[in-house]
């Protein structure tokens, strides 16, 4: 986090260079100059701003920055920070999952299944969630080759077939970011309403979501853990699509320090995003028997219902009071 | 790690330098420096450098040399430095270019345009094929069409209008050859009014410096300047105008320690380099000097001796200088009196010292004025005729120095000969053509004899009175061969011009604003467009600004139509039925007249300036053997069998037949060396001796000859006139002469063998005699302070005609209103009104305007050429902050700037820049293409429209001409600017 | 074995912007590529200086290592050159360079970046020397022809020098020794991790 913080430190600095310059009083007599003796001088110009900046008559505007050796830093954080940041996340993410698969298995229905279902998601809905979700998986992959491929990957493929990947990779990883930020906005807008924590959420979290356990604590649709990803996917979706496309604009809305900053908060959101959806795919597959089926058929067991849901299957039954709960034809597989 | 890939010539490939290892050839250390430019000169000191990095290399193992290219060189068109091009030429397409080592001016180098030259040639943009505005439509048409039917209309218009009423305007961009044979064309059309750039860019300098001491132009050189001990700017930017000057002056900053002074309007790139920077204002050039003599003066800083041997006139400057007390000058020009005095001792002490200048001072209603208070600066200090002194004079054209020479002007016939029956008689000799035939293809002799109409003008020409305009009629047609329009000020009213034109004929590469603007003017026809070739397709000879001659070789052939200069002076001559008689004693190849032979007619006829020695067979060895010339002093050993002693290029005055093997003057009017080595004194052009009025009324004479000051090696050692049959009489030197050249001078004057001088006689003998004896052929006179016969014989500070400084005017008003040129001149009732009316309230800020280093000229070619074109994409006009803040401007925003007069208003991007000061404005004067606000993309022909078009200076500058040239003012007008 | 670097003496660079046409001239770089360029510092001010830059063709650099695919690579003259055959367009050599020297032609609407393009020292790419293939990707190549680039042996006032380091460096500070001025060796310090001391 050095790093980020000397970028900002340059974005500041930038600032008030041009505060300096356009404050910068004329001298009292400009006519007793000695243009030769007042030179500027490179190394004083670097350590007051750490950037040197000067007017060209092109129109490429930004070509006016003469030396930025912030780059060094940035190239710091690319090649070394952020592989840690990243492999520590991930890494450390399917370290987790493995152990926890390993010592708690999958988490069982209790009370096994009714045979009745419920729905859980309609077709809008998990149309939404697996348009976002295949996008997103793309956009990983693509994404971690970009900062790992070239020590994973390249040695094993070679320079040519591991370009070839790479721009293909690019390729997806820029028109993928359309739909992908489409699906973040209507994740947004479709499940804010379960999604605003509660009171239950403080319990759900207290008692560890029944995780480590078989103390399923009651939840309404998003139990805690669920609305932690739904934030995460809102606020890491946004926060990647907005540095995205920052980046595949170049020089639309910042300068090339604006870029680099960019770029940092993208690979951080984007490498800790991999790692949470990691769990999410583990809890939502693998991890709980019966969960699938909520984005794969779009109905649950009621008895999964009840043990993860409990407050959410009363609403579902409340209000029309009946024994039979709404329920398909099909029991779940 | 990647590498380079194998191929199947795997001995080059990997690491450059393995692949060069063990190789033929090398870029060793010594290789390698030459190759950057540094060997020799300054840098010999690198003998103490590690040996390092010894790396082979075989020439040529790739590149166009390798496929078979042929390397031909020719001399870049953007300015008259005169730099070679190395041109790469694979079967007859110029596919590379390389730095020109061997030349002793640019060692390699070159600036923006420079190094991209090659794109001129090929660009997509050019004309093709000669055009006709048809209906308002541009209509190809054959060349024999365009010929006959312009030829048809010219004559047309001389029966009706007269042959004055027909302007042809030439280019400093032509070769001699090509210049001279426009001159002498229009001498056979019968008129005066063939006019080039040299009028607009340094007309004053050539009248100013002649009327001085001799002869108008650069007395030194810049490879001189490495020389100097104090360089005096003022009134150029040479960073920009001039780029590889630069090199030879920065290095003599460096390596002398020298003062680097630029006196400015602006804080320019040149500026940036400078010891010091004296910020005036613009128009105050006279006053700044004065001001600065003011302190030599009562200082006794002065030059005493060189005074009085070599001086005419100085206690009539001492009057004058007296005038600008340090309170005046400040007042005046705002310099501070502290920084001027400085300045002052430095220039006056610490010599040798130059003053360079440029357009900032030629530019001006004072221009003649302004280029002789420089020159008195010059002669008070004794930095005349010495090595790192002079007047260093830049000039703008590849060619400027050698059109004007070769007489493309108004008031001269080639090589200063002037307009007086003489001159035309001397000519008619050389042309071998009857006197009395020339006389007939003018109006009258009268006419034949009175300088013509300035270029500036030939709008007014076209649009005043008939009464007003001193010929037969009007001008009526306009044959534009190599000019911008948009160069010449008042804009607006050319566009008027453009409009009562019969005939209008653009002979250029490109359209020019010539073309757009006569669309935009609402000519529906009677237009023509001929695609001429570039230079770099036409061989012959240029001469650069400091009267180095150089051979340009042809690189391509024209491309597309294009036709050479040459031939299409050719075509015309051919279509009015004199070329018979115009090129009796030059050969024409397939309509193309042969460049050397009009090189050798010109050394035939060019005694008054010394062209004489320079055969197309010496600058063509110089061409051969440039790596021989010493960078400094410019000359080759003398023991070289084919350059042996010459400097490089022969520079003028080259005395004697080529035969006699003069090697040119480097340096004008140097005492110190024998004239056979290249010295000479200053030329006694204006009499022998004056009589001067007394205060008590008595009358005194006055020697304008020299005071015991002569050329090293002189027989003579006295000052003494201009060698005549007479004077070698009598000094028993004519025994000298051979019988043959005794023949020629007895056939030049029959009457009065006597009166046939050094400048006459077609023999060469009395030259060769007089060389001979160490002396100079014009004589060895006093340079004049007092030039009796200019309009201000002492230069005299005159307020711009639109100056901000109303306060002043009374003081300091611009000369009455004349008679020039054919033409009226109402400066002073126009400055009276500007007063009257105050302008200068509801135009606050001075409008200067100069050059950028990516553009030249009107800029049509340049801003035609991507490369450039890129760097610079935008018109814009400099305005300080303090301007800007009061205006509500912001930099890189939209501004209307509006001038003085004819309510024009022109749109541009404003720079706010410190590099103005407060209530100055500047524009580059490049820009074409807009007008008022509106884009003339459309009124281009189809695709040949530049890339770049942006709003002209000259939109907005206004009325001012220097009374002895006709020279424009647009250094210095008035204008608003607001925020659009 | 030399190692090549480029030093812009900025007391003597006057923007005439020879560098940037010559550079334009020899490799026919299209309009909008600007392989090198002259930046004016405190422009109109009294010590304004300008400096012309382009590629340093940086030790360990900046670009190369941050680069995905890994396309650049090192000549044994230490020129820092790349292929556009693996190049993606990635972008991200240019947040890393501290010169904004990798410029990218625009070929779509939107993010498609072309294959990134900048100085070579005039020394080519990956193709065999002074082969059509490496003159159409890269431009010339005068290294192999035993030249130097074509920008510093055009410059104006000799102010951009190309060579070998140890060389260059050696005529600066002799400039600097001798004139007793100097302004910098622009870019070294970061280019090169060396100044040169005057």
């Amino acid at each position: 986090m050095v790093s980020l913080f000397r970028l900002m430190r340059l974005a500041v600095g930038g600032l008030a260079f041009l505060l300096l310059v356009s404050m910068l009083p004329a001298p009292a007599n400009a006519q007793q100059v000695n243009p030769t003796a007042s030179a500027v001088k490179e190394q004083q110009l670097l350590q007051e701003l750490n950037r040197i900046q000067g007017r060209i008559s092109i129109p490429d505007q930004r070509a006016g920055v003469l030396e930025q050796p912030a780059g060094r830093d940035w190239r710091e954080f690319r090649n070394v920070t952020l592989r840690w940041i990243g492999g520590i996340a991930i890494v450390g993410m399917i370290a987790a999952i493995v152990i926890f698969y390993l010592t708690r298995g999958m988490v069982r229905i209790e009370s096994g299944r009714s045979g009745r279902t419920i729905v859980r998601f309609n077709a809008y809905e998990r149309f939404v969630h697996w348009m976002t979700a295949t996008c997103f998986v793309i956009l990983a992959l693509s994404g971690l080759n970009i900062t790992f491929g070239r020590s994973l990957l390249l040695p094993l493929i070679g320079f040519e077939a591991f370009s070839h990947w790479s721009q293909l990779a690019k390729f997806a990883h820029i028109y993928l970011s359309f739909p992908f930020t489409l699906g973040v906005v209507l994740i947004f807008l479709m499940w804010i309403a379960g999604n605003i924590p509660n009171k239950v959420d403080v319990e759900w979290v207290k008692r560890g979501g029944g995780l480590f356990n078989n103390d399923h604590p009651p939840a309404y649709r998003f139990n805690a853990g669920q609305k932690m990803i739904y934030w995460i996917v809102v606020i890491g979706g946004g926060l990647v699509a907005a540095t995205g496309y920052l980046l595949m604009f170049p020089f639309y809305l910042s300068g090339i320090e604006g870029m680099q900053l960019a770029q940092i908060v993208h690979s951080i959101v984007a490498v800790l995003f991999v790692a949470a959806m990691l769990g999410h795919i583990y809890i939502g597959s693998i991890g709980m028997e019966g969960a699938f089926e909520a984005m794969g058929t779009g109905t649950v067991d009621v008895n999964w219902s009840k043990q993860h849901h409990a407050l959410w299957f009363q609403q579902q039954n409340a209000p029309t009071d009946s024994a039979e709960p709404k329920s398909a034809a099909q029991p779940a597989e | 790690m990647l590498i380079k890939r194998t191929h199947q010539r795997s001995d080059r490939r990997g690491s450059v330098a393995e692949s060069l290892a063990g190789q033929a050839g090398g870029l060793d250390r010594r290789s390698f420096l030459r190759r950057s430019g540094l060997a020799g000169g300054a840098l010999a000191a690198l003998s103490t450098l590690p040996v390092g990095s010894v790396r082979k290399a075989q020439a040529a193992a790739a590149g166009p040399l390798a496929a078979g290219a042929i390397v031909k060189k020719s001399i870049c068109t953007h300015c008259a430095v005169g730099c070679t091009v190395t041109a790469e030429v694979l079967n007859g397409v110029w596919v590379g270019q390389e730095p020109s080592w061997d030349s002793p001016i640019n060692r390699g180098s070159h600036c923006a345009k420079g190094a991209s030259v090659r794109e001129l040639v090929h660009s997509d943009r050019r004309l093709r094929y000669p055009m006709k505005l048809v209906n308002g439509q541009w209509t190809r048409v054959s060349w024999d069409t365009a010929v006959n039917e312009i030829g048809d209309k010219l004559m047309q218009v001389r029966e009706k209008s007269g042959s004055d009423s027909v302007y042809w305007l030439g280019s400093a961009k032509m070769t001699n050859e090509g210049s001279y044979l426009f001159r002498k064309f229009g001498a056979f059309w019968g008129t005066n009014n063939t006019d080039h750039q040299a009028r607009i860019c340094h007309s004053t300098t050539v009248t100013g410096v002649a009327n001085t001491w001799g002869y108008g132009a650069m007395t030194n050189s810049i490879n001189d300047m490495r020389n100097s001990k104090t360089m005096l700017f003022i009134g150029s930017n040479a960073a920009e105008a001039h780029p590889v000057s630069m090199q030879h002056l920065l290095e003599s900053k460096e390596l002398n320690k020298a003062n680097f002074i630029v006196f400015d309007p602006r804080l320019t790139r040149t500026a940036a380099h400078a010891t010091e920077y004296v910020r005036i204002r613009p128009g105050t050039d006279i006053p700044v000097l004065y001001g600065m003599m003011w302190h030599i003066l009562k200082n006794g800083w002065e030059d005493k001796d060189f005074i009085a041997q070599r001086v005419y006139g100085f206690d009539d400057l001492r009057k004058e200088v007296e005038k600008w007390n340090p309170q005046e000058t400040e007042r005046v020009t705002g310099v501070p009196a502290a920084q001027l005095e400085r300045v002052a001792k430095m220039f006056a002490t610490v010599k040798p010292a130059t003053i360079i200048w440029c357009m900032g001072q030629t530019q001006h209603t004072v221009g003649t004025a302004n280029v002789r208070a420089s020159c008195i600066a010059l002669l008070m200090t004794g930095n005349v005729g010495r090595s790192g002194g002079g007047a260093n004079i830049l000039r703008g054209h590849d060619n400027v120095q050698g059109a004007t020479d070769v007489g493309l002007d108004i008031v001269t016939l080639p090589f200063y000969y002037g307009l007086a029956e003489g001159a035309w008689k001397h000519w008619s000799r050389v042309w071998e053509v009857d006197y009395d035939y020339l006389v007939s293809r003018f109006d009258d002799k009268k006419q034949m004899e009175t300088p013509g109409i300035p270029l500036t003008r030939w709008f007014d020409a076209a649009l005043l009175p008939k009464a007003d305009v001193a010929q037969k009629d009007n001008v009526k047609a306009v044959f534009v061969q190599g000019h911008a329009s948009n160069s010449i000020t008042r804009i607006p009213e050319s566009l008027k011009g453009l409009n009562a034109l019969e005939l209008l004929v653009i002979a250029d590469p490109h359209p020019t604003t010539w073309a757009a603007l006569s669309v935009e003017a609402g000519r529906k026809d009677g237009v023509y467009i001929l695609p001429v070739a570039t230079q770099f397709e036409c061989t012959g000879s240029r001469v650069a600004s400091n009267r180095s001659m150089q051979w340009g070789e042809q690189i391509v052939k024209p491309i597309f139509e294009s036709k050479d200069d040459l031939e299409i002076i050719y075509l015309m001559a051919k279509k009015f039925g004199f070329a018979d008689k115009m090129f009796k004693n030059i050969k024409v190849e397939n309509n193309l007249p042969v460049a050397e032979d009009v090189l050798r007619e010109i050394n035939r006829g060019s005694w008054s300036t010394g062209y004489c020695g320079q055969s197309p067979e010496r600058i063509k060895a110089h061409m051969k053997n440039q790596g021989k010339f010493d960078l400094v002093t410019m000359r080759a050993p003398k023991d070289d069998p084919e350059v042996g002693g010459d400097y490089y290029g022969l520079p003028w005055p080259c005395w004697g037949s080529p035969e006699v093997k003069h090697p040119g003057s480097p340096l004008l009017y140097n005492t110190n060396l024998p004239v056979m080595d290249g010295g000479g004194a200053f030329r006694p052009r204006f009499g022998i001796e004056r009589e001067e009025k007394l205060a008590d009324g008595t009358t005194r004479k006055v020697s304008l000859l020299a005071d015991k000051s002569f050329p090293k090696g002189s027989e003579i050692e006295d000052g003494y006139p201009e060698f005549t049959l007479a004077s070698l009489k009598k000094l028993g030197w004519d025994g000298d002469l051979t019988e043959a050249e005794m023949a020629t001078i007895k056939r030049v004057n029959a009457a009065n063998p006597d009166a046939v001088s050094w400048s006459l006689d077609l023999s060469g003998g009395i030259q060769r005699v007089a060389l001979k004896h160490g002396c100079v052929p014009f004589g060895n006179g006093k340079a004049r302070m007092n030039a009796f016969g200019l309009p201000d014989p002492i230069p005299v500070h005159r307020e711009p005609i639109y100056t901000p400084r109303v306060d002043l005017v009374e003081k300091y008003p611009t000369l009455p209103d004349a008679k020039q040129f054919r033409l009226p001149n109402i400066g002073f009732s126009v400055q009276k009104a500007a007063v009257e009316k105050g302008i200068a309230k509801q135009f606050p800020l001075i409008l200067s305007s100069g050059r950028l280093v990516e553009y030249e000229g009107g800029g049509e070619e340049t801003r035609t050429n991507p490369w450039l074109a890129e760097l610079q994409q935008d018109m814009f006009i400099e305005i300080s902050p303090a301007d800007a803040a009061d205006r509500g401007i912001k930099d890189g925003g939209w501004v209307w700037v509006s001038g003085a007069e004819n309510n024009s208003r022109a749109r541009m991007k404003a720079l706010v820049t410190e590099r103005v000061g407060k209530g100055v404005a500047w524009m580059p004067f490049h820009f074409g293409g807009w007008f008022g606000g509106a884009d003339l993309r459309k009124n281009y022909p189809a695709g040949t429209d530049p890339i770049v078009l942006g709003e002209s200076a000259n939109t907005i500058t206004s009325y001012g001409y220097d009374p002895a040239t006709g020279m424009q003012e647009p250094k210095v007008t008035l204008c608003q600017i607001v925020a659009a | 074995m030399a190692r090549m670097k480029f030093l812009c003496d900025a007391d003597r660079c006057i923007e005439c912007n020879a560098c940037v046409t010559a550079c334009k001239n020899e490799h026919e770089v299209p309009w909008g590529i600007n392989r090198r360029r002259v930046v004016t510092i405190n422009d109109g001010k009294p010590g304004e200086r300008s400096i012309s830059m382009a590629c340093m063709h940086c030790t360990d650099a900046p670009c190369a290592a941050v680069c995905p695919v890994n396309c650049f690579y090192t000549t044994a003259d230490a020129v820092v050159l790349h292929s556009k055959d693996l190049c993606i367009g990635c972008g991200y050599c240019f947040y890393a360079c501290p010169f904004g020297a990798p410029q990218y032609p625009k070929v779509g609407n939107f993010g498609s970046r072309g294959k990134m393009d900048k100085c070579t020292f005039c020394a080519g790419g990956p193709e065999a020397d002074g082969s059509k293939e490496e003159y159409e990707k890269y431009g010339a190549n005068r290294l192999a022809e035993g030249k130097l680039p074509l920008c510093a042996e055009m410059c104006s006032t000799k102010s951009l020098l190309a060579g070998d380091g140890e060389i260059i460096a050696q005529i600066y500070k002799e400039r600097v020794t001798r004139r007793g001025y100097g302004s910098g060796a622009w870019g070294w310090k970061t280019a090169y991790r060396e100044s040169i001391e005057s």
